[in-house]
């Protein structure tokens, strides 16, 4: 694989007290790509996502060795600036989670963080992200509504306008569409494939078809060790690894 | 026939439904004994008060001879207590507060210093008030102060510290912590976290908090017995005595004079009033904020 990549995990281990959900995990995650975490659920999808953008620090008990590089700077390292690393990966959750706020200042919400002000900036920022994230022509007439009142869809998409405010390069999306209706993941999964020429995109999802659709690499992880990685060309169609194929064939879920 | 599982045999179940039906009685009387407990204290206390409700009691200080049962009102009072009760929310919600947002977003949920300051809020809340007011009246001896409308609202403030506290503490550790990741992820410090998205979410659940915290301050005579004093005046500076509700009714009903001691009711019923208005607000108010809140 010739791919270049920014971000590159290199053995990394994760602990929950005593108990190591991931186990010596290395991976060059494509740049302008998509890359797919499948694999069983409690095998640690989740946990390596959450150690790209170092979310895991705000859970008990966690113990993290190795590295995340980022342009070659390790974001595990003393010192680094959790709120800037945090802010170049813009993080989709499993279910959306709006903030308690009108639908313009969601959006709003990281240019503000920045100190931007200027009103007249700001309209134009919410709504280049929230045409960007194909909901624009659905709210443009109750931007001032509290984004609780959305559709759930809806308020995945703004959650993903309001991470790509941040203007993050990579989009981090952990299951993103399994809360929402066939309909809604499809304008989710459409936004994607649209977004990854300009973005590096890491999903994690428990939907091979889902991977099938989306990926342009795969990683499989099976009890915390990452199995196989490749094109998703390869490893969804002809995998290596017994343990690969017996997923992809629904011997084991 | 006997050794049969409950429900076959037809006597077993008829004993079944009865002991049912005697408990669920039971519990319905429960529930109302709440309401009607409610409602007869609010009726005695207005029908005892009703010959000295008038409007002069709201809008008159005592006047000369007022406790023989001469002219006058409570106004100085009803101010008093409201100024007792503004001073020490305001005071108590500047430490509640900070304090915490320290607590839920910088300390680790099971750490041993977040521990200790739950179980010292829990062990604070219990101490009647009388022994802050027997605290507070303490310090005022050591330092020569005199009781006044500024020792009142620090002890009252201290009555209202932990149950302030601890309803603050409730609502924002029902925060979910999927919102506090979702802002982190987005850039947001932890003080950012706090006071743009925390805060916000349980804002009509601090807003309840602090009314609650009012309605046990304002209701409160044993904080205010030995530190505020009383006063006929209206009260124009913090080192001046101050009058309160409660020891307007304390006094008054002391007297041997049936019309001081309708007034005394009439006070009482003013203050309940008063909480009643308080309640009510609040969960008006926390309807109306929670219109942002994330279910």
């Amino acid at each position: 694989m010739n791919q270049p990549s920014r971000l590159r995990v290199e053995n990394l281990n994760v602990f929950y007290g005593q108990n190591q959900v991931l186990k010596n995990i290395s991976l060059a995650l494509p740049d302008n790509r998509i890359t797919v975490i499948i694999g069983p659920s409690g095998c640690g999808k989740t946990t390596l996502l959450k150690s790209l953008n170092r979310l895991l620090d705000e859970q008990e008990g966690v113990r993290v060795e190795g590295r995340v590089l980022l342009d070659g700077q390790d974001i595990y390292q003393p010192g680094a600036d959790i709120t800037l690393i945090r802010k170049r990966m813009g993080l989709l959750s499993q279910k959306p989670q709006v903030l308690p706020m009108s639908i313009y200042d969601n959006v709003a919400f990281g240019p503000r963080l920045l100190g931007l002000r200027d009103r007249r900036v700001l309209d134009g920022l919410v709504e280049k992200y929230l045409r960007l994230a194909g909901l624009w022509d659905e709210v443009k007439n109750r931007l001032q509504e509290p984004a609780a009142r959305l559709s759930i869809g809806q308020q995945q998409r703004l959650c993903l306008a309001r991470g790509l405010a941040v203007e993050p390069e990579v989009i981090l999306g952990d299951e993103p569409t399994s809360a929402l209706d066939p309909q809604s993941s499809r304008n989710v999964e459409t936004q994607l494939l649209s977004l990854k020429e300009n973005y590096t995109i890491v999903l994690v999802t428990h939907i091979l078809r889902q991977a099938k659709r989306l990926a342009d690499y795969v990683a499989f992880l099976y009890f915390g060790e990452l199995i196989e990685f490749g094109p998703a060309s390869e490893v969804l169609v002809s995998p290596r690894d017994s343990r690969t194929r017996a997923y992809i064939t629904g011997e084991i879920s | 026939m006997n050794n049969l599982p409950g429900g076959q045999n037809p006597g077993t179940l008829r004993k079944r439904l009865r002991v049912e039906s005697f408990f669920k009685v039971l519990m319905a009387a429960s529930a109302l004994l709440v309401l009607v407990g409610l409602v007869l204290i609010l009726a005695i206390i207005l029908w005892k008060s009703l010959p000295a409700l008038k409007l002069s009691m709201i809008i008159r200080n005592p006047g000369s001879g007022y406790y023989l049962g001469r002219e006058g009102g409570i106004l100085n009072a009803i101010l008093g207590s409201l100024q007792v009760v503004f001073g020490a929310t305001l005071l108590a919600l500047a430490i509640a507060l900070p304090a915490v947002v320290f607590l839920n977003s910088y300390l680790r949920r099971k750490s041993w210093l977040a521990e200790l300051i739950r179980f010292s809020l829990d062990v604070l809340w219990g101490i009647p008030s009388i022994v802050y007011g027997a605290f507070g009246f303490l310090v005022m001896i050591t330092f020569h102060l005199r009781a006044s409308l500024l020792a009142g609202l620090i002890t009252v403030a201290m009555v209202e510290l932990p149950i302030l506290s601890r309803a603050l503490d409730e609502t924002i550790k029902l925060v979910p912590p999927d919102l506090k990741e979702t802002t982190y992820s987005l850039g947001a410090s932890r003080w950012q976290t706090a006071t743009r998205v925390v805060l916000r979410q349980t804002f009509p659940g601090l807003v309840t908090g602090v009314l609650m915290a009012m309605g046990r301050g304002l209701g409160d005579a044993a904080a205010v017995l030995f530190t505020a004093g009383y006063t006929d005046k209206i009260t124009t500076s913090l080192l001046q005595p101050v009058a309160t509700l409660p020891l307007a009714i304390f006094f008054q009903l002391n007297s041997p004079f049936p019309e001081v001691q309708q007034r005394a009711f009439a006070s009482a019923a003013i203050l309940t009033i008063l909480i009643l208005l308080i309640s009510l607000a609040s969960r008006s108010l926390s309807r109306r904020l929670s219109r942002h809140k994330i279910r």
